[in-house]
């Protein structure tokens, strides 16, 4: 190669920067399009009822209203809303509006109008009458045998089960055995824009939805199912997104603003507030969790044993796919033989679960990562020599089906994250503070998360590249970015492989009329596979560059090379051309265009590591906690854009300390939401976050990710919540089995101890 | 209601609107300028931030009462003549950038600060920040981005 890397490796902002410092990026909300109306839903004040009778009447008789819809004038087609592909089966229990509601915040009723002060004045004239039904929110009541069904055959979803190895022989070769319970909290994934859709279904029976989607092909299929329209039918256009982690991965308020289009046939808008955003959308499940682990005296992990059940919430949703996800990743870390993981997702009348950053690996690692914290103080040896002990190696198996796990470098992550906390020292400073009222506590955790859908179902992504006559290019992408600059690193691929500087790529993403089919924006799949499809599309296009500029530098075409926005030969530079020459050579003296696709499927699904080391300060008598220092430290094979990269990294850091601390969506006993709103669901603000230290381990990149890259955006927010508990555990010398670790809970585990 | 006259990036305004309107729907729905952002509309997430006489307020809080005589800032105002001000350049320089949708809400809370204290500290920083969420960032790089445009707007 006659030249370094020019986009790999380099720093860079997020392509659309300019667009959204100027306030220029135009969000779904917007929006206006011509003769549009305004929707607004009636939404369940009760946690689970039987609707025994609805009158719209004084609602449809005020001028301005043009449709009022319910369960009985709109399609009646169950379907699940995590739907990701024409073949994908997953339980259907939802419908647009039901006879039955099953949380405080189900859609019973939406009107459309003129405008939005119409809609909303309307919607408070529909009556309804309730005939309530019994009311279950724990799941462990839900599950059992006799509890009153929340849908057809039961509460329990279903259940995903792996084992490797003999857990009975795990068991029997242990020393030691030690079990305990955790549990996790819902949360809202929180994102800035709140939920919005405007649905255009219109006189030629085209049905156009503009949304902050994450997933229009996915969306797509559920659509199709609802309203019985061809594919042609429906076009999904996915503007922008003011932050999606997973909450707009699923059909939410779509299927609402497409049934008062259908019944108009004109554009409909439906902004949810922010508590209708948090109530009514999607949250990360809550979980209850056994956990049992065997070990040896010399630390060596024998045996894992993990039971759980996740809180689905009223629809099926994510329940399996979450499921299934959270049941490989904790077989990925560690030297274990011998494992089980069984969770069952339960119905339960709250809101509805579904996907959030992370997708089932920070229950599953709170309560794993916490029990290594219980078996490091009972054994009397360093949390961190636990970890050293027992972390995966380089050239480890897969424990189920003995793949080799790639290039996972855990063990790189622990020694650097050691460094970056000053371990030594904060052991030393939680020695010599543990009588005192403020307690210094330090903690230690490793998470991962995946890089794809490999092992649970197909998972591909195709892009389009045309070359324009001037020699600029328009990149076609299904995906959208999200913050995350996953198009921006497309970008950067093309750039690379074709020598077009980036400001010569422009896109056109996430239109599913235009675009080409992807699986969708989650998974971290960004970077490893959509990534892989950015290269494979510019490698093929790279291949027909090469075959024009060989006609015009009349030398073979293996043996010119991309460069600097020219085709240059490699045995003599002299002999050069610019890609527009190229292209306009290409056109005028052949015809041709240049507009290639290609596809990145992945066959196999690697494994993103982060170790994770936090400092924090307790007090003793308020049960306060003030997280001091927190360092992070993560295998992402070889880094892409390094700034890119830390932002997701301390964003991570920052959503996971709101689950570790703050955050919960909480319910009282009847099933009503407590924290519908940003004052009281806490997210942590500029003056609460800790010093944050960063590091990367050294790798010489995954095999199979472009250039060696592999996924950050969910894995940083994995090990946060353990970390920070076991700091706290470790200061006040009892155990926080449950998050969000608040100062009420702290103050009881030290009262509970001191009895 | 009775007329209100304002200053909007620099334009006398004159309008008639109902006690009911708050400045952000005024923003967005009358005058069309929609980088102010609604994530909330209680005043607890920030992103409708705008400038009112030098300070940093959230505009979905502020009655058209309020508003009379009023000099508002909006982010589409902060730019001139094509070029970006010193803070919406940091804020890319940085990466203090990722969704983009408390960005603006962001950069008008630091305007107001810059403005007031040209020279501020980490910490008076993130205070200034505290009615502005960011679910992306950490805001660790929205700190440093503000930084920055601190030092450069010095050295002007």
């Amino acid at each position: 190669m006659a030249h370094d890397f020019r986009e790999i490796g380099k720093s860079r902002p997020i392509r659309d920067a300019e667009l959204k410092v100027t306030g220029r990026k135009v969000y779904t909300d917007d929006m206006t399009l011509p003769n549009m109306l305004y929707a607004k839903v009636l939404f369940s004040p009760v946690a689970h009822a039987r609707i025994v009778n609805i009158d719209t009447s004084k609602a449809e008789a005020l001028p301005g209203v043009r449709a009022v819809a319910t369960y009985k004038n709109v399609s009646q087609v169950k379907y699940n809303s995590a739907v990701r592909f024409i073949e994908n089966q997953l339980p259907e229990t939802e419908r647009i509006f039901d006879d039955t509601v099953r949380f405080v915040g189900d859609r019973v009723a939406a009107v459309a109008a003129e405008t939005l002060e119409i809609a909303e004045a309307a919607v408070k004239l529909i009556e309804v009458e309730y005939e309530e039904l019994p009311v279950l929110m724990d799941v462990r009541e839900a599950a059992k045998p006799d509890a009153y069904p929340i849908h057809e055959g039961g509460n329990i979803v279903g259940c995903n089960e792996v084992t490797a190895g003999d857990l009975d022989k795990g068991f029997a070769e242990a020393d030691y055995i030690f079990e305990d319970d955790f549990q996790t909290q819902f949360i809202h994934q929180g994102a800035m824009e709140p939920h919005v859709a405007i649905a255009d279904w219109n006189y030629d029976d085209k049905l156009t939805i503009i949304t902050p989607s994450q997933d229009t092909f996915g969306n797509r299929v559920v659509y199709g199912r609802i309203f019985g329209l061809p594919y042609n039918k429906i076009r999904i256009i996915s503007p922008a997104i003011g932050g999606g982690f997973g909450g707009k991965i699923e059909v939410t308020l779509e299927v609402v603003a497409a049934a008062l289009s259908k019944m108009t046939r004109r554009p409909v808008k439906l902004t949810y507030n922010r508590k209708e955003t948090m109530l009514s959308t999607r949250v990360r499940h809550a979980s209850v969790g056994h956990f049992k682990v065997g070990v040896k005296k010399d630390g060596h992990f024998t045996a894992v044993d993990i039971n759980m059940m996740t809180n689905t919430g009223a629809y099926a949703s994510s329940a399996l796919n979450v499921s299934g996800a959270m049941s490989h990743k904790v077989f990925k870390v560690y030297k274990i033989a011998n494992m089980h993981f069984k969770n069952n997702p339960v119905y339960t009348n709250s809101a509805i679960s579904g996907a959030m950053r992370g997708y089932g690996s920070p229950q599953a690692f709170f309560g794993l990562e916490r029990m290594f914290n219980r078996v490091a103080n009972e054994l009397g040896i360093d949390q961190a020599e636990l970890q050293r002990i027992n972390l995966v190696d380089p050239d480890s198996l897969d424990p189920c089906f003995f793949h080799p796990l790639g290039n996972p470098q855990p063990k790189d992550c622990l020694e650097k994250v050691l460094k970056l906390i000053n371990y030594d020292e904060a052991v030393k400073e939680m020695e010599a503070t543990k009588n005192d009222r403020y307690r210094i506590g330090v903690g230690v955790s490793t998470g991962v998360h995946g890089n794809n859908c490999f092992g649970a179902h197909r998972d591909v992504t195709t892009l389009m590249i045309k070359m324009n006559e001037d020699g600029t290019a328009i990149l076609y992408t299904g995906s959208h970015d999200m913050g995350c600059d996953t198009v921006g690193t497309q970008v950067a691929i093309v750039s690379e492989v074709l020598g077009i500087p980036t400001n010569k790529i422009d896109v056109v993403a996430a239109d599913s009329d235009v675009c080409l089919w992807h699986l969708g924006d989650f998974s971290s799949r960004g970077t490893f596979v959509v990534g892989m499809a950015a290269k494979n599309t510019a490698e093929k296009m790279k291949k027909l560059l090469q075959e024009q500029a060989s006609e015009l530098l009349e030398v073979p075409a293996e043996e010119i090379d991309l460069y600097d926005d020219r085709a240059w030969w490699e045995k003599d530079e002299s002999k050069n051309v610019s890609i527009a020459d190229v292209m306009l050579h290409c056109q005028r003296d052949h015809a041709r265009e240049l507009c290639v696709n290609d596809s990145q499927l992945a066959d196999r699904g690697p494994t993103s590591y982060g170790v994770h080391a936090a400092k924090v300060k307790v007090d003793m008598e308020t049960g306060e906690v003030e997280v001091l220092d927190y360092a992070a430290v993560h295998d992402a094979g070889h880094i892409i854009n390094p700034m890119g990269i830390e932002g997701q990294l301390q964003g991570g850091i920052h959503m996971g300390l709101g689950y570790a601390l703050t955050e919960e969506f909480k319910y009282d006993e009847k099933g009503n939401p407590q924290t519908t709103n940003l004052r009281k669901f806490h997210i942590l603000k500029a003056s609460e976050m800790p010093r944050l230290h960063l590091g990367f381990a050294d790798s010489e990149g995954e095999p199979g990710g472009p250039y060696g890259a592999k996924s950050m955006g969910e894995s940083p927010v994995v090990p946060v919540a353990p970390t920070i508990v076991n700091a706290i555990v470790n200061a006040i010398g009892a155990e926080i089995n449950s998050i969000p670790a608040t100062p009420d809970k702290v103050l009881a585990a030290i009262k509970s101890k001191s009895k | 209601m009775a007329e209100i006259k304002f200053t909007l990036n620099g334009v006398e305004r004159t309008l008639d609107v109902g006690p009911k309107m708050t400045l952000l729907r005024i923003l967005r729905e009358v005058y069309h300028l929609t980088g102010t952002k609604c994530g909330c509309a209680m005043g607890a997430c920030g992103t409708c931030t705008v400038v009112m006489n030098g300070e940093a307020v959230r505009s979905c809080l502020i009655n058209p009462k309020k508003l009379d005589g009023a000099d508002v800032l909006t982010i589409e105002g902060l730019a001139k003549d094509g070029k970006l001000h010193p803070i919406q350049q940091a804020f890319i320089d940085a990466g203090a950038v990722q969704c983009g949708f408390c960005t603006p809400g962001m950069i008008m809370a630091a305007k107001a600060l810059l403005d007031k204290n040209p020279d501020p500290s980490e910490e008076e920083v993130r205070k200034s920040l505290d009615n502005n969420l960011c679910r992306c960032t950490g805001y660790q790089k929205i700190v440093e981005a503000i930084l920055l445009a601190a030092k450069r707007m010095r050295e002007e």
